[in-house]
């Protein structure tokens, strides 16, 4: 945030763009904690929510923080309804919330494989109209919709990489959900809209660089470096589903060979169980893994021993304090993170500090979604807005 | 995902646990056999054959009249064929009538539903095999049950207490297949659950159906939207004037081969 320098105005105007950043970055927070992460004085802090508040910018609630009530500053929820969806391999996923980062309402669709473009796109709109109608609201109410797809995204909204969203990579996915809603529709990868929620109101909410990995059909990661989703050149930082792990492996959906995805990808986890199980399901592997299947057991440990092997090079070039994991397979609970934390400890270097800390996502399966939801929040100008 | 041990009054219900790994070996739950059946001039069903296995999704699909429905009321007790049998794990068996059906673990929810408006939740799952206790009716025995049903197939409704009749079409499904659920069944057939829902309400009725996968099931659902069928089937039939014309695995099948073969394009 650069700040002004110039008129008394000026100054005043820069201070209330900082506090409602800020607002927007941390989701919600106290006065005290605003105060703290502004590095504005307490009365500056406090005249700018004052007139914040009364301007319906953002609203406050009495909570507590360590047993002293406190005030808790979230951007407005009559600001207007704002949505996050997930295009994931078989699902569509759905969450409609306001602006104080309420959830209204939410549904996941179950998708085929090869969805086309126009059946999704249309189902994304249809979901969205009849969840708004639910909650007894209007379309017009919606402002701003963020989509998280499964493959890297350039910044006009583009997929950026050939053969990992077959059918829907020539389509402008921004503009064709804009026009039948709408409203301003923002485009990012998944892996890193997950990684944007666990900072924004997760996990990771309270460091500064973290690694968000997610291990579901693929394998994705989102590198966060100050608070800030590090996206890349063509918004593909963070792929390491296709970090080359096996030089003679098959040959991977995006053209290379022996890709992480080509060994831990959920075809790949539930091949070696097929003549056992053969309709097993990613989840079905999850849940007989945590009801103790030996088998089960070993196939997520034996892929988190491997991708353990990636991510320590990531933790290595990177050094962050912690890594957040979510998907499917985190959902094993320590028959996934235990074997990754051994293999984090034997590939990265170690230091004094401890080692890197290897936690859950607070957000689980919705974390994408809500990344989503996180990222319209954030593109939308709530200042002009309140002021028309 | 909750690994709670369910228990209802006296009788256990199903253990949410995964299903035993038996229960994947290749013996199909649920044979048609060579199944005819004739309704005066029309032939509804000619020698018509079909496998379900448990934890497995079949999607049933065809043009209208193509025999979907019969099939499913074969299968149901419903009718009786004219020709060919049935068989559970591997044993020829009849069954002259729903009850039968019942007796057999298979369950079915036909496209009227058959649930009461005017009751409640609780009481349409327990519709006409209600708990007693001591000659009263079990009322919190029965919401315990009931909650615990709607959970296993994933399903939300507001409240309990709600009469029927104010829920969404999705949720009225949710209730018609928590009713099945209380005979522990293994096979249990659904005739177009999704016809006039809209989308949110589909995408309740096939997270039901996965559900009733994970909990290792063998599952028989009739539809026409391919796209939504394809979602959660792990094989599609296709019947076509009453004769099997096809079947198609789920995930690696194209829509326009399946259509191919419903529309008669493409012949067995």
């Amino acid at each position: 945030m650069s700040r002004t320098t110039g008129s008394q105005s000026s100054l005043r105007e820069a201070n209330r763009t900082l506090v409602i950043e800020t607002v927007k970055e941390f989701g919600g927070l106290t006065q005290v904690e605003l105060i703290d992460a502004t590095g504005l004085s307490a009365a500056t802090v406090s005249t700018i929510v004052k007139e914040l508040t009364s301007s319906g910018v953002v609203d406050t609630q009495p909570t507590s923080r360590s047993g002293r009530r406190a005030q808790m500053v979230t951007l407005s929820p009559q600001t207007g309804l704002v949505a996050g969806v997930h295009v994931a391999r078989r699902q569509i996923r759905v969450l409609l919330g306001d602006f104080s980062y309420t959830t209204l309402a939410s549904t996941s669709l179950p998708v085929p494989f090869d969805q086309p473009a126009d059946t999704g796109l249309d189902r994304i709109a249809l979901l969205l109209a009849e969840m708004i109608d639910g909650v007894g609201r209007s379309t017009s109410d919606l402002l701003a919709v963020g989509i998280a797809c499964p493959a890297p995204v350039d910044a006009t909204g583009m997929v950026s990489v050939r053969g990992l969203m077959p059918g829907w990579e020539d389509e402008q996915i921004g503009e064709l959900v804009a026009k039948r809603l709408g409203c301003a529709v923002h485009v990012d990868n998944d892996a890193n809209l997950g990684a944007l929620a666990e900072v924004t109101l997760g996990a990771s909410r309270e460091v500064a660089d973290s690694l968000w990995l997610t291990v579901s059909d693929g394998v994705g990661a989102g590198l966060v470096l100050g608070r800030r989703v590090h996206r890349g050149f063509a918004g593909a930082a963070g792929e390491i589903g296709h970090v080359q792990v096996d030089p003679t492996g098959s040959i991977c959906r995006c053209g290379n060979r022996g890709c992480l995805e080509t060994v831990v990808g959920a075809e790949a986890l539930l091949a070696p169980l097929r003549p056992l199980h053969p309709h097993l399901t990613l989840r079905d592997l999850v849940d007989r893994a945590v009801h103790g299947d030996a088998g089960c057991r070993r196939v997520i440990a034996d892929a988190a021993a491997t991708i353990g092997r990636v991510v320590g090079s990531v933790c290595q070039m990177v050094n962050p304090p912690m890594v957040v994991v979510g998907g499917p397979l985190a959902e094993s609970g320590e028959v996934f993170l235990e074997p990754l934390r051994a293999a984090l400890a034997q590939h990265t270097i170690r230091h004094l500090l401890g080692p890197v800390e290897v936690v859950p996502s607070r957000l689980g399966s919705t974390a994408e979604v809500t990344g989503a939801l996180v990222l319209a929040v954030q593109r939308t100008d709530v200042t002009h807005r309140s002021e028309t | 995902m909750t690994d709670t041990p369910m228990h209802a009054g006296t009788t256990a219900l199903h253990d949410l646990g995964p299903a035993p790994v038996a229960d994947d070996a290749r013996t199909p739950v649920l044979s048609v056999l060579g199944v005819s059946k004739r309704f005066g001039a029309v032939e509804a069903l000619v020698e018509c054959s079909l496998d379900l296995y448990a934890g497995e999704v079949v999607a049933l699909v065809g043009d209208n009249a193509a025999g979907k429905s019969t099939l499913a009321k074969v299968i149901a007790g419903v009718l009786q064929p004219d020709a060919g049998y049935l068989e559970i794990d591997g044993q020829p068996v009849s069954l002259p009538g729903p009850g039968a059906a019942r007796q057999h673990g298979i369950a079915a929810v036909f496209q009227d539903l058959g649930v009461c408006d005017n009751l409640d939740v609780t009481a349409n799952v327990f519709l006409g095999q209600e708990r007693t206790h001591r000659g009263l009716l079990d009322q919190g025995g029965m919401e315990r049950v009931s909650r615990e049903v709607l959970s296993m197939i994933g399903a939300n409704v507001p409240s309990l207490r709600t009469p029927v009749g104010r829920l969404s079409g999705g949720q009225r499904q949710g209730v018609a297949i928590a009713r099945t659920m209380l005979g522990e069944p293994r096979v249990v057939v659904l005739d177009e659950p999704m016809a006039s829902l809209g989308v949110v309400q589909t995408a309740e009725v096939l997270t039901h159906l996965d559900r009733l996968r994970s909990l290792g099931m063998a599952v028989l659902v009739i539809g026409h939207n391919l796209n939504d069928l394809r979602a959660v089937a792990d094989r599609i039939e296709v019947l076509r004037h009453g004769r099997n014309n096809g079947s198609f695995d789920g995930p690696t099948s194209r829509n326009d081969e399946i259509i191919g073969a419903i529309t008669g394009a493409w012949r067995q």
